[in-house]
C-alpha cells in the first residue's frame, strides 16, 4: 500500500492535481461519445455493441497487448477474504481518459492510456455477503457504488472523496449489494439482494443528495394487482425476487426494463393452481423511472421452483419482425428460453428453447410462457434437471449484433438432481458454450464451444462494427470471434480466465478493447505505427 | 400412494429439528471463530470451503463430529485448531450449520425415500435400453454396490460419475501418433502424459487430428435420455447388489 501511495503522490507531482472536469450530463448518457463508456454495458439499450472498427476482423490478427495493471486491494479489506468477491466482475467507466472500476469494498480510477492508478477508495471491512461488485454510475463529475452492506456512496470523480452515503437496506437482514447504480435522468437506480424470504425491491434516489425519491416493490400489495398470483399475503410480502442486476432504458418510451429475481422459498405454496404465478418474480418488466409505476409486466418462469431469475439483461433494439417495424426487447435468459417481445406494449413475440436439454418445462402457454412440469421439481425420489439453479446463462453480459440482427451470450449445458433426500453431489461440471441467436426466430445459429473446466465461467460479451465478438472461454483464452460464424479470429491466453465483459474505446485515435481477469485489468489495441509514422497513422485511424 | 405419503411422513418425522435459540447462539460464535475463513453465511471463500458441502457437516448431528474435528482441526490444509470451544459451543455452531443447510436446501429427509422405484424394471433398464451392461457387471465391478455406497452416493455415482482420466490419441502431420492420458485441451493447445511419464504438448492447429476417449461419455450421453422413473428404477436395482 505504501508504494501505491507514493505512486500516487508521483502522478499528482507530476500532472495538475485534478482530473480533467468531468461532466457527464443527461445528454451524454443518452449519446455516449466513441472515448467514453459512461454506463454499466456502455449505453442504455444493452446491447453492447460498438461503432467502432479500427480493430476489425482483417487485422485482429495482430492485436496485442498495450498494458496490464494488477489491483491489489490491501489486506484491509473483507473482500479479500471472499472467493467470488475479490474478482473484477465490474464493467469499468470510461470519462475523459480515465476509467472507473470496482472490486467489493473498493473503488478505483485508473488511466486508460496506461492502467496505472490515479486514486483508490476503500470502504471499511464489512462481513455482508461478497459475492460481486458490477460497477459505478456517473453523473456530473459525481461516481455511484453500492457496497455489499447496503450503502449508496457518491464520490468525487476527481479525487475519490467521499461526498455522501445512504443505507438503502440493513445488512442485518442480510441484505447484500451488488450492482452498478444506473443513472437516468435525475435518478440513480439502485437495488440490494437478499438469498432470503423477504419483500424485494427496487429504488430511485436522488443524484444530489441520496434521498428517496420512489421505492418500487417486486411482491405488490395486499390486493394490487399481482397480488393473486400468490398463495397468500404473508408469503406474498417476503416473496422475494430482488432485481440484482441493474436494466436498460428507452428515452423515447421513457421507460427502464428489468428483469427481476426469482420467488423464494423455492417450495414456497401452493403449487400450480391458475393464481400460482407469484408476480412480479422472475419477470421482465417495464418501469417508468420517473415515477417507480410498473407500466407493464411479461413473466419468464411462473412459479419459479428452480432458482431461475430473470434478471439477465433486457437488450433493447428496434428491427422488423414479420414484416413490421418493432420497437423490441429480448432477453435469453437463465430458466434456457429466449423471449421477444415488443418493448412498448410488452406483446410476446416469440419463444424459444436456446438450450435443447432444458427439460423444467412441459410446453408453451398462450401468452409464450414455460408451463412448468412440478414433477420436476425437487422432491424425495428426485429429479433429474436442465439447466441447474446457475442457470442456462447467467449475468454474464450479453450483445446484440444489428448489422446481423444476432443476439449473443455465453451460456452453460448443466444437469442437476433435485431431490430433498440427504445431502450430497448433484451435478455435473457445466460444459459452457457461446450462442449466436437469430432474434426473427429464436433458432441457434451458431455455437462456440467454451469448454467444461470446472471453473465457473463469468465473462461477459461484445460485439463490434469491425466484424468481431469478444468473449472468454472456461481455461483462461481470450478470443475474437466472428459474430457470423463463430468462428475463431484471434486468441491470447490470460493465464486466468475472463471475469467481467469485455469494453471497447477510443482514446487518441487508438482503440483499445479491455477486459479483466480475476484482479487484473489486460488492454488490446493494434501495434503502435512505426516511430515517424505516427502522425499519419493516427490521422487515418481517425 | 397412501403408503408411500405415510412412508415420506414418518420419515420426515425423524428429521432432526434445529433449536433455534441454539442457532441464534451458534451464528455469533461462528461470526467470532469461523466467518473470516468460511464466510458469515457458511458458504465458503477463497481461503476455506463451503461447510454448507461438506460431508463433515452432513454426518454431524449436535456436535458430534465437527467436535473431534475442531479439536484437531486440519493443519496440512491451514485449518487450524479449535480446541478451546467448550461442548456447548460446538454444538451451537452445529446447530448454526444445520439450520444454514435447512435454509439453503430445505427440510431434508432420510435416504430411504429415494427407494420408490421397482428393482425388476432396474434390472431390465441396466440390461437394456440403459446400456449400463455394456460396462458393468453386477457380479464384477459391481458386486456389493448396494452396501458400499449409500442411496445417495449411489444415485450421483451413476449419473454424475467423478471425473476420470481421459485417453487421448495425437495425430501429427507425419502420420506418427501420440497417445497417453489427458493432461489439457482447450480450443487451441492439447498436452498429455505418455506411458513412459513424458509430458507432451502441441498447439491443436499443428496436428492432424486430436482424439479424446472419455471414459465417462456414455453416462453423459445418458443425461438427455433418461426418464426420472428410469432414474428411480435403477436406484432401486443398485440397492439389492448387497
Amino acid at each position: 500500500m505504501k508504494r501505491l501511495l507514493l505512486f500516487s503522490s508521483l502522478i499528482f507531482a507530476l500532472f495538475p492535481p485534478t482530473l480533467p472536469a468531468q461532466n457527464v450530463d443527461s445528454a451524454t448518457l443518452l449519446h455516449p461519445p466513441a472515448d467514453s463508456w459512461p454506463t454499466y454495458n456502455g449505453e442504455y439499450s444493452g446491447q453492447r455493441f460498438s461503432k467502432l472498427d479500427q480493430i476489425n476482423s482483417s487485422n485482429v490478427n495482430s492485436l496485442a497487448l498495450a498494458w496490464a495493471s494488477h489491483f491489489d486491494f490491501g489486506a484491509q479489506s473483507f473482500a479479500q477474504q471472499a472467493n467470488e468477491g475479490r474478482r473484477i466482475k465490474a464493467s469499468p467507466l470510461l470519462v475523459d481518459g480515465v476509467l472507473y472500476f470496482t472490486i467489493t469494498d473498493n473503488v478505483w480510477a485508473i488511466d486508460a492510456r496506461s492502467g496505472r492508478e490515479i486514486w483508490h477508495y476503500a470502504w471499511p471491512n464489512n462481513n455482508a455477503i461478497h459475492v460481486a461488485n458490477r460497477g459505478l454510475g456517473i453523473y456530473g463529475s459525481w461516481l455511484y457504488f453500492m457496497t455489499p452492506d447496503d450503502y449508496l456512496v457518491s464520490l468525487n470523480a476527481k479525487d475519490g472523496t467521499e461526498r455522501w452515503r445512504v443505507q438503502i437496506a440493513d445488512v442485518k437482514q442480510d441484505f447484500f449489494s451488488a450492482s452498478a447504480p444506473l443513472i437516468i435522468g435525475n435518478h440513480v437506480l439502485v437495488g440490494p439482494g437478499n438469498n432470503d424470504d423477504i419483500r424485494a425491491f427496487l429504488e430511485s434516489r436522488d443524484p444530489a443528495t441520496g434521498a428517496l425519491q420512489w421505492r418500487w416493490w417486486v411482491d405488490p400489495d395486499p390486493g394490487a394487482p399481482g397480488s393473486q398470483t400468490w398463495s397468500d399475503n404473508a408469503t406474498m410480502m417476503k416473496g422475494g425476487g430482488f432485481p440484482w442486476l441493474n436494466g436498460t432504458y428507452d428515452s423515447e418510451l421513457n421507460l427502464y426494463y428489468l428483469g427481476t429475481g426469482n420467488g423464494v422459498p423455492m417450495d414456497r405454496p401452493p403449487h400450480p393452481t391458475p393464481d400460482g404465478d407469484s408476480l412480479y418474480t422472475a419477470s421482465i418488466v417495464a418501469l417508468n423511472p420517473d415515477t417507480g409505476k410498473l407500466v407493464w409486466a411479461y413473466q419468464v418462469t411462473p412459479h419459479d421452483t428452480h432458482d431461475y431469475d430473470a434478471a439477465q439483461m433486457p437488450i433493447l433494439f428496434d428491427a422488423e419482425f414479420n414484416g413490421k417495424p418493432r420497437k423490441l426487447v429480448a432477453q435469453i435468459s437463465r430458466n434456457g428460453y429466449f423471449f421477444l417481445l415488443d418493448r412498448v406494449t410488452g406483446e410476446h413475440l416469440l419463444t424459444t428453447k436456446f438450450m435443447p436439454q432444458t427439460n423444467w418445462a412441459k410446453g408453451i402457454d398462450a401468452q409464450g410462457r414455460p408451463i412448468p412440469d412440478y414433477t420436476k421439481d425437487a422432491n424425495p425420489p428426485g429429479a433429474l434437471v436442465s439447466p441447474y439453479p446457475i442457470g442456462a446463462t447467467n449475468w454474464w453480459a450479453p450483445s446484440y449484433d444489428p448489422k446481423l440482427g444476432l443476439l449473443y451470450a455465453n451460456a452453460a449445458r448443466t444437469w442437476a438432481y433435485f431431490t430433498t433426500a440427504g445431502y450430497g453431489r448433484f451435478r455435473f461440471p457445466p460444459q459452457y458454450v457461446t450462442v449466436a441467436i437469430d432474434y426473427k426466430t429464436g433458432k441457434v445459429v451458431w455455437s462456440h464451444e467454451l469448454g467444461d473446466q470446472s471453473a465457473v465461467l463469468i465473462a461477459g460479451l461484445i460485439t463490434t462494427a469491425g466484424n468481431l465478438l469478444f468473449t472468454g472461454d472456461s481455461t483462461g483464452n481470450f478470443m475474437a470471434l466472428d459474430p457470423s460464424t463463430g468462428k475463431t479470429l484471434w486468441h491470447v491466453g490470460l493465464g486466468q480466465y475472463v471475469t467481467n465483459a469485455p469494453i471497447t474505446y477510443m482514446l487518441d485515435g487508438r482503440q483499445y478493447v479491455l477486459v479483466a481477469a480475476n484482479d487484473t485489468f489486460f488492454a488490446f489495441a493494434l501495434p503502435e505505427p512505426p516511430a515517424g509514422a505516427g502522425q499519419s497513422a493516427s490521422a487515418k485511424h481517425r | 400412494m397412501v403408503l408411500l405419503v405415510s412412508t415420506v411422513t414418518a420419515v420426515r418425522a425423524q428429521a432432526p429439528a434445529v433449536d433455534p435459540a441454539a442457532a441464534a447462539r451458534g451464528k455469533g460464535i461462528f461470526g467470532a471463530n469461523c466467518s473470516f475463513c468460511h464466510g458469515a453465511q457458511a458458504t465458503g471463500t477463497e481461503q476455506a470451503p463451503n461447510l454448507l458441502r461438506s460431508p463433515l457437516v452432513f454426518q454431524d448431528k449436535g456436535g458430534d463430529v465437527l467436535g473431534p474435528f475442531l479439536k484437531t482441526g486440519r493443519p496440512t490444509l491451514g485449518m487450524p485448531s479449535f480446541a478451546s470451544l467448550a461442548p456447548a459451543q460446538v454444538s451451537d455452531i452445529a446447530a448454526f450449520l444445520h439450520q444454514r443447510l435447512t435454509e439453503v436446501r430445505g427440510k431434508r429427509l432420510p435416504e430411504a425415500a429415494l427407494l420408490v422405484g421397482n428393482a425388476d424394471a432396474g434390472r431390465a433398464y441396466f440390461n437394456g435400453p440403459g446400456k449400463c451392461s455394456t460396462c458393468h457387471s453386477p457380479t464384477g465391478d459391481l458386486a456389493g454396490i448396494g452396501t458400499k455406497l449409500q442411496p445417495l452416493a449411489l444415485t450421483t455415482a451413476f449419473l454424475t460419475p467423478q471425473a476420470k482420466p481421459e485417453q487421448v490419441r495425437v495425430t501429427l502431420p507425419s502420420g506418427e501418433a501420440v497417445s497417453g492420458t489427458l493432461k489439457f485441451m482447450d480450443e487451441f493447445t492439447v498436452a498429455l502424459i505418455d506411458s513412459s511419464g513424458t509430458y507432451h504438448s502441441w498447439v491443436r492447429s499443428s496436428v492432424k487430428s486430436v482424439d479424446v476417449t472419455d471414459p465417462l461419455a456414455a453416462h453423459k450421453e445418458m443425461l438427455p435420455h433418461y426418464t426420472d422413473t428410469e432414474i428411480h428404477n435403477l436406484l432401486a436395482y443398485l440397492v439389492t447388489l448387497k
